[in-house]
């Protein structure tokens, strides 16, 4: 698309506003940068226009418009994406969802929802929370990210070894196509008839269209949760714990591994009594029936010391729970204690292949004068390597980056993926060729151009391509006001 | 078929391994008789195959077991049929990973012995699993009554390699239980019965066998009160692996007494499973339970296996079978409805349904004449559309498909269907004619 003139601009944005109302629509650019970039801050793009819709109606007339106009367009949930997959790469329209945030319907009875896309996760949680129901895929973001953002990157979270993701919990969606038209997919009932539209939808990153409702699944609330804490003095036995609690005939709901580095760092910030020297931590959540709960517990910590566990701690109660899982959930937050910044890594390698692969990752992140504090979805083999670095020497950025790219072709030598959670959204798209053939891609291919054969719908993401009108680099750039003198960056 | 061409696929698999004339017999399909039938032994093989295929126009019948030849359209024509049962291999079980890939003409009995050595299993439990290939289990996304907790193909397969109607193989998914890396097109392959391409290869992720796995059969008057049970089983804190509810033509088929009831699968350690079967007592006593069994091992094996016996045709005077998708709790009352309705046609029903999920399984008999079959599945598919669901026909004679479609009309979703079948077969040679919308 050629840029646009002011007066076609001022024009697209009268149309737009008499469609949305007057505040319904952004298109000055000290408005439009805080939809720039979403959680991975390394690339930014500026859209010509960012707009919110209410309703399904809107964004088919919204689509319809940009189709007119041969203008791309991109939705946008809550922007915590991290590969990049929201943003306007050639510009034009960011369909944002926020103030479709509805939950329409909930049916306990048949124990399905109805929601809009722009409903925060965890508010579906709590909003059946009350009748003893949940929506299981919880992404660590769950307190922000919205359920049509984990449509597009079919997200996951901590419990997936025993839950799924979402995939597993969607029945049906009433889609915006590229072309504009809306059109429901599966519905209510299972086994829609056809070909699983709604399975290839979900995990497409927004490229075969908005969706505009979802039904999912909602579960019972398990009776009971019991939590195990196990610490080893080798990563090795921490891995084969896994297996080994496997191998006594239990799938827990999580099992979360924490290493060294992260243990210090939480250490050093909020105390959690995790032992500052150990090689792991192994944070191993049961949840189901209460009978047979302490017996599960007992095989959980019998696999653990078998495995030589330096330590292994059963929660007693909630509170003691709570303190266990803290030191996991902080592992984030505890890296700003030990650097500026740091880079989440987003790869998936065989539950078995961990020793090996940890050992590399080490190795690439030493050999680029970097550190790393790595996290992992013990359950599902979904590893985060934490890459720390200081944005503000130059060149660092740029060795994360290509740590990165390294790191992934390790887990895809072991047999892995180069993304669990995250997406290839922006960031990933080059590196697809680490586990598809170029016929496997082509067939890809073939599938986007029947939903999106005018290559308008967020295009630039998934497949390799170039990156042309993004912006990559030094993190910091002076805001506008900034550079007028009104503000001061400390 | 022209001696030429027979003579490329001999080449192409071997001559013991190319069937034609009265040899073909076995592989009739809907009463068409292929032209020939090859049994490649490697994938390679089945890419040749299909490359040779694709290149002289002639249409592609994958073929597993053979169990569900019948399931779908009739087909518009029938070239040749492509036996996978050659390609049989476990190619990797990784027991510390619950991974597990395997050749797609593998018996899903045979897979499940091989995993069971690690105490491990495949938690789909599909009818005549004997027979049954992992390929046409997947391309006909198979399922039975243990899909209420473990979920179906969909929720089970995280890799596929598919033949595609150009010849060249296609990897989706890959060997790791949570992957989002491109589209997730296993996906798209599962259910598609063939016509996107031919299943070559599949990971699947599985689980550990439970310690315990208990039949409870918890019998009821009528059922109505048996859906009240469903109700309240779904209601509670249990945790079955499945919930089926059986009506009376049904449990008298097999060999279960009359009235009505519901099966219910529970596993887990054996602490949990006591506490559930006390937990299902108290739930269903109160709602005119009549008596309750429970079954272990090898009799609790033979009964999943005659319930899954009952959705297929062969056996009884069946005159037609249909599966209806509708909510779990509007189950019973339109049970109770088709039922009537197939009386009122001088016809009996047999249904079981799956009363978590909604699927609900209806068999017809007591008549070969097509009239009255043709009206009842007729009522049977309005009763399931009108309650927000649909309803397939799972097996007919030709004569009553000639009557009545397989399939319920499209809708819009059809052109997006269309639009990928034309792109990924565009010469219309993988099982043609069979599959929703005359795809």
């Amino acid at each position: 698309m050629p840029p646009l003139t002011d007066a076609r601009k001022k024009s697209l944005r009268r149309e737009m506003e008499s469609l949305l109302g007057a505040g319904g629509v952004l298109s000055d650019p000290e408005e439009l940068l805080v939809y720039e970039s979403d959680g991975l801050t390394l690339f930014r793009a500026l859209a010509d226009f960012v707009v919110f819709p209410r309703s399904a109606e809107h964004v088919s007339a919204l689509v319809k418009l940009a189709n007119r106009e041969g203008m791309p367009f991109v939705a946008r949930g809550a922007g915590t994406g991290l590969s990049g997959g929201c943003l306007p790469t050639e510009g034009g329209l960011v369909i944002s969802l926020m103030r479709m945030n509805r939950v329409l319907e909930v049916d306990y009875d048949n124990q399905l929802a109805v929601v809009e896309p722009g409903l925060v996760n965890l508010h579906l949680s709590w909003a059946v929370g009350p009748q003893g129901f949940y929506y299981a895929p919880d992404p660590s973001s769950q307190q922000a990210c919205t359920i049509g953002g984990n449509i597009a990157n079919n997200s996951g979270g901590p419990h997936t070894l025993k839950y799924g993701v979402t995939t597993n919990h969607v029945l049906g969606l009433e889609v915006v196509l590229p072309d504009g038209e809306l059109m429901w997919l599966g519905g209510k009932t299972r086994d829609a008839q056809g070909y699983d539209l709604v399975g290839l939808f979900v995990g497409s990153e927004g490229t075969f269209g908005i969706a505009t409702k979802i039904v999912v699944r909602i579960l019972r609330k398990p009776q009971a949760v019991k939590t195990v804490l196990a610490v080893f003095d080798q990563i090795d036995q921490a891995s084969e714990a896994v297996s080994a609690i496997i191998g006594r005939g239990l799938v827990p709901a999580a099992m979360e591994m924490i290493d060294q580095l992260t243990i210090e760092a939480v250490e050093d910030a909020f105390g959690c009594g995790y032992p500052r020297d150990a090689a792991a931590a192994l944070l191993i959540e049961l949840d189901g029936l209460a009978a047979g709960m302490e017996a599960q517990a007992e095989r959980v910590v019998a696999a653990c010391r078998d495995c030589g566990a330096r330590e292994v701690r059963a929660a007693r109660d909630e509170a003691e729970r709570a303190l266990l899982w803290k030191g996991r959930k902080s592992a984030f937050g505890a890296y700003g204690r030990v650097s500026p910044a740091y880079m989440v890594m987003d790869g998936v390698i065989p539950r078995t292949k961990l020793p090996y692969v940890l050992g590399r990752v080490n190795a690439i992140v030493a050999a680029h004068g970097l550190r790393v504090g790595n996290v992992f979805h013990a359950g599902d083999g979904n590893l985060h390597p934490n890459i720390l670095y200081d944005p503000r020497k130059p060149g660092e950025e740029a060795r994360v980056v290509a740590a990165g790219a390294e790191i992934l072709k390790v887990c895809a030598e072991v047999g892995g993926s180069i993304s669990g959670e995250h997406g290839i959204g922006l960031e990933k798209a080059d590196y697809m060729p680490f586990i598809f053939s170029e016929a496997d891609l082509a067939c890809m291919h073939r599938v986007k151009d029947a939903f999106n054969p005018a290559g308008l719908c967020n295009p630039g993401k998934i497949f390799p391509s170039n990156k042309a009108c993004v912006e990559v680099g030094p993190a910091y750039r002076p805001h506008p006001i900034e550079e007028k003198g009104l503000a001061q960056r400390f | 078929m022209p001696t030429a061409l027979l003579d490329q696929l001999r080449r192409i698999v071997g001559a013991p391994h190319v069937l034609t004339g009265v040899e073909c017999s076995p592989y009739v399909v809907e009463g068409r008789a292929p032209t020939a039938v090859v049994l490649p032994g490697t994938r390679e093989e089945v890419a040749a195959a299909v490359t040779l295929a694709g290149e002289q126009g002639l249409p592609v019948t994958p073929w597993g077991g053979g169990t569900k030849m019948w399931m779908g359209s009739p087909p518009s024509r029938v070239g040749l049929v492509l036996g996978l049962k050659r390609l049989d291999r476990i190619l990797e079980h990784e027991p510390g990973d619950l991974t597990v890939t395997v050749e797609a003409g593998l018996t899903l009995d045979r897979l499940q012995a091989e995993l069971g050595k690690r105490g491990q299993w495949l938690s789909l439990d599909p009818a005549v699993s004997d027979r049954a290939t992992v390929g046409g289990i997947v391309a006909s996304d198979a399922s039975g009554p243990r899909r209420h907790l473990y979920g179906t193909a969909r929720d089970l397969v995280i890799g596929l390699t598919v033949i595609g109607a150009d010849g060249r193989a296609v990897r989706g998914g890959g060997k790791v239980v949570k992957n989002v890396a491109g589209y997730d097109l296993p996906k798209l392959y599962i259910g598609s019965f063939g016509t996107l391409g031919v299943l070559v290869e599949a990971t699947f992720k599985l689980r550990p066998r439970a310690d315990v796995d208990r039949l409870v059969i918890a019998r009821f008057d009528r059922l109505k009160d048996a859906g009240q049970g469903a109700r309240a089983v779904l209601g509670s804190d249990l945790v079955p692996s499945a919930v089926e509810l059986v009506d009376d033509l049904a449990l008298q088929r097999l060999g279960l007494g009359s009235g009505a009831a519901l099966l219910v699968g529970l596993d887990g350690i054996a602490p949990q499973v006591e506490w559930e079967v006390a937990e299902l007592d108290r739930l269903l006593v109160p709602l005119g339970r009549r008596d309750s069994r429970e079954l272990d091992g090898e009799a609790r094996d033979e009964t999943w296996r005659a319930l899954g016996a009952l959705e297929r045709p062969g056996h009884d005077a069946v005159a037609a079978v249909m599966r209806w998708a509708v909510l779990p709790l509007q189950m019973a009352e339109l049970m109770d409805a088709g039922t009537a309705a197939a009386q009122r046609n001088g016809l009996g029903a047999a249904m079981t349904g799956h009363a978590g999920v909604g699927i609900v399984t209806a068999s017809l008999s007591g008549s070969a004449d097509p009239g009255p079959v043709v009206a009842t599945l007729a009522d049977w598919r309005d009763l399931a559309v009108r309650a927000g669901g649909h309803a397939m026909v799972a097996w007919a004679p030709l004569a009553v498909k000639e009557r009545v479609p397989v399939w319920d009309e499209p809708g819009p979703t059809l052109r997006l269907m269309k639009g990928i079948k034309e792109r990924l077969d565009p010469s219309g040679i993988l099982n043609p004619g069979r599959f929703v919308g005359g795809i």
